[in-house]
């Protein structure tokens, strides 16, 4: 896996979150900060575009995404601005997963405000970021990585769970696959070793 | 478990494009008066635009370079790296290291081992099949496959053929091959080729239990004409026993080594060049043998080959080490860094890159109790339904047998040596401890004609 940037500088970058990205986010036609526009700005800065459906999601007019989705996916825009990114994330597909899958999971276990205060929500926030752009922390193996990440964030680990119980059905449905009757026939080769 | 476990295919499964010539075919090739007795239905299974795909990858295969030799790796090498650890469990598991020599090898232990960890994610399972392997290394498997992956070899036999100077042109009507065991059990069934406009395939053993009168296997072979006969050097051996009259075009030989004698023999009595194909369930057919390089060159552009030491690090050039495979055409199983078990030296030539001094499929043959010689693959048929993680058979100069067996696993060795016994029609078996963590030879011989042609 690629070394990212150091854990620390994304670390730093949090505390100096500027009070207005912890605004109240522009939702139901009140609010500051217009996160649509700003991740928007972010992603165009990384050579990715943003997809419509992802603005609109974080436009702040639908009801289902919550006001603390919406500002931690302000927060998280903070952090990609940083210009350590540019090295290691220009183009990434999984830019934009950070903004459809990561914000929401970590938005519904704490208030944006905490990934920015807390020292540990702050690792939680900087690790993930970094894990879900294939990347590891400079100076830190995957391993080291990965376990720190599982220690100190409860999304990942009941993501790795998650990612293990759906493992195991693949594979088990791919053992079921290769036990059919109809595979064992199997097709015709012209030789067979 | 899935409903569908036990269903039998329908026909129109087997052969999803079947005209009324394909089915002619099919009833000549199971109905005349001198046909084996066919233990198997099988077919092609393809759909009509995977036909048609497939003869886009024959055109494409048989013209495309090789991108890679042995100073330069392939172009493509990095992107396929990439989509192998974001898709193949096993390997995303172990996270890509910054290296492509630092990526850990694998080998047929580890695929036996849970074979679904190195099925990528991103492929249907609807239409997955199977293929057993009963090869000569050590670990029974059962590999992934897809129709259109068994389709595709063909693209390389034509290459091989190509070379050889051939292009085969049966079609409708005609048998385009004839695939010879020589087991006491085999699959056998016949088939049509749909990218070959249904010509004729039939796959079946030259043993005499699969005749209803054993002069029938020349009859048989004589009346079918087909273009291409396949087989391996144990069912050839036989073949030139068989009076048979017919002149194909070509021999195709894989699963084991072919002797010099032995290809010199059947070119001879055939008239027509004899194929000597490196090929493997995990890979399919990855070289042909060149008379005058002295070495297999290779079918397959988009699979690189590499030569290990022990230690997984490429041997020096002019070396021999062992043959490492990574790509391949089916989409079911791509490989990283395979070790095979078979050795050589990786050599470049005009036509690409090519192994020399080929080493690990010599085939072997054993004495049974009563006088008569019986291949390997019998024995692991014998032994297949026990779960032994691998095994040894060897037999000794005076025609006794030992068993090695993995001493975790000697609860099974009253049942195995049963199985082998009875295989080898009566002889005693002796049972020794494998105590060899490394790749084993399974089955060896100090008698004379063990070996094969």
């Amino acid at each position: 896996m690629p070394t990212g940037p150091s854990l620390e500088r994304l670390q730093r970058r949090l505390i100096e979150t500027p009070p207005d990205f912890l605004a109240p986010p522009w939702r139901n036609g009140s609010g500051q900060v217009r996160v649509a526009a700003v991740v928007n700005d972010v992603l165009a800065a990384l050579d990715c575009q943003a997809p419509m459906p992802l603005l609109a999601t974080l436009s702040g007019e639908l009801t289902a995404v919550s006001a603390e989705q919406l500002a931690l996916s302000a927060v998280l825009a903070w952090l990609l601005a940083d210009d350590a990114w540019r090295d290691f994330a220009m183009a990434s597909p999984a830019l934009l997963v950070l903004f459809s899958d990561v914000a929401p999971a970590l938005a519904a276990e704490a208030a944006a405000s905490r990934y920015v205060f807390e020292p540990e929500r702050r690792e939680e926030l900087a690790r993930t970021t970094i894990a879900r752009l294939g990347l590891t922390p400079d100076g830190e193996t995957a391993s080291q990585a990965a376990d720190r990440l599982a220690s100190v964030s409860g999304v990942e680990r009941r993501r790795l769970l998650d990612a293990s119980r759906e493992a195991e059905a693949r594979a088990r449905a791919i053992r079921e696959a290769l036990a059919r009757k109809a595979a064992e026939e199997s097709a015709d080769k012209w030789t067979r070793e | 478990m899935d409903a569908r476990v036990n269903r039998e295919p329908t026909d129109a499964e087997r052969y999803p494009t079947l005209s009324d010539a394909g089915r002619a075919m099919l009833r000549l090739m199971s109905e005349h008066p001198s046909a084996p007795v066919l233990r198997n239905r099988s077919g092609n299974r393809l759909l009509a635009d995977e036909v048609e795909d497939l003869r886009a990858y024959e055109r494409e295969v048989i013209g495309a370079r090789f991108a890679w030799n042995t100073k330069q790796v392939p172009p493509w090498l990095d992107a396929f790296v990439d989509e192998v650890f974001a898709q193949v469990p096993h390997y995303r598991e172990h996270g890509r290291p910054a290296s492509f020599l630092d990526i850990a090898t694998s080998g047929r232990g580890d695929l036996a081992a849970d074979i679904a960890q190195f099925v990528p994610d991103n492929v249907p399972l609807e239409r997955l099949i199977n293929f057993r392997t009963t090869g000569t290394t050590g670990h029974p498997l059962i590999l992934p496959s897809h129709p259109v992956v068994a389709g595709r070899y063909l693209a390389f036999h034509k290459r091989a053929l190509r070379r050889a100077g051939i292009e085969p042109r049966h079609g409708r009507g005609q048998v385009g091959v004839m695939l010879l065991g020589l087991q006491r059990r085999c699959f056998t069934y016949v088939s049509v080729t749909p990218t070959m406009d249904e010509s004729g395939l039939a796959k079946i053993n030259l043993h005499p239990d699969d005749w209803r009168d054993p002069a029938d296997r020349a009859r048989y072979l004589d009346a079918m004409q087909p273009e291409v006969i396949a087989g391996d050097p144990i069912s050839f051996a036989a073949l030139l026993e068989l009076p048979v009259s017919h002149r194909p075009r070509a021999l195709l030989s894989v699963s084991m080594a072919l002797s010099t004698t032995l290809r010199a023999k059947l070119s001879e009595r055939f008239g027509c060049p004899v194929l000597d194909v490196y090929s493997m369930n995990e890979a399919g057919p990855l070289g042909v043998y060149d008379d005058a390089l002295d070495a297999f060159v290779l079918l397959q552009p988009r699979m690189y080959v590499e030569t290990l030491d022990a230690y997984g690090r490429p041997v020096p050039e002019g070396q021999a080490g062992e043959i490492a495979l990574t790509g391949g055409f089916n989409f079911y199983l791509p490989l990283l860094r395979y070790r095979t078990g078979d050795h050589g030296v990786l050599i470049d030539t005009a036509e690409g890159p090519a192994i020399a001094q080929l080493q690990g499929r010599r085939p072997v043959r054993f004495l049974t109790q009563d006088g008569d010689w019986i291949n390997n693959i019998d024995l692991t048929h014998a032994l297949l339904p026990l779960p032994l993680s691998r095994y040894t058979v060897h037999q000794a100069a005076d025609g006794t047998v030992s068993l090695g067996l993995a001493p975790t696993e000697m609860a099974y060795a009253q049942d195995a040596a049963t199985r082998l016994s009875a295989a080898l029609r009566g002889r005693a078996i002796r049972i020794i401890d494998l105590t060899s963590e490394d790749k084993v030879l399974q089955y060896t011989t100090d008698l004379a004609g063990g070996l094969g042609a």
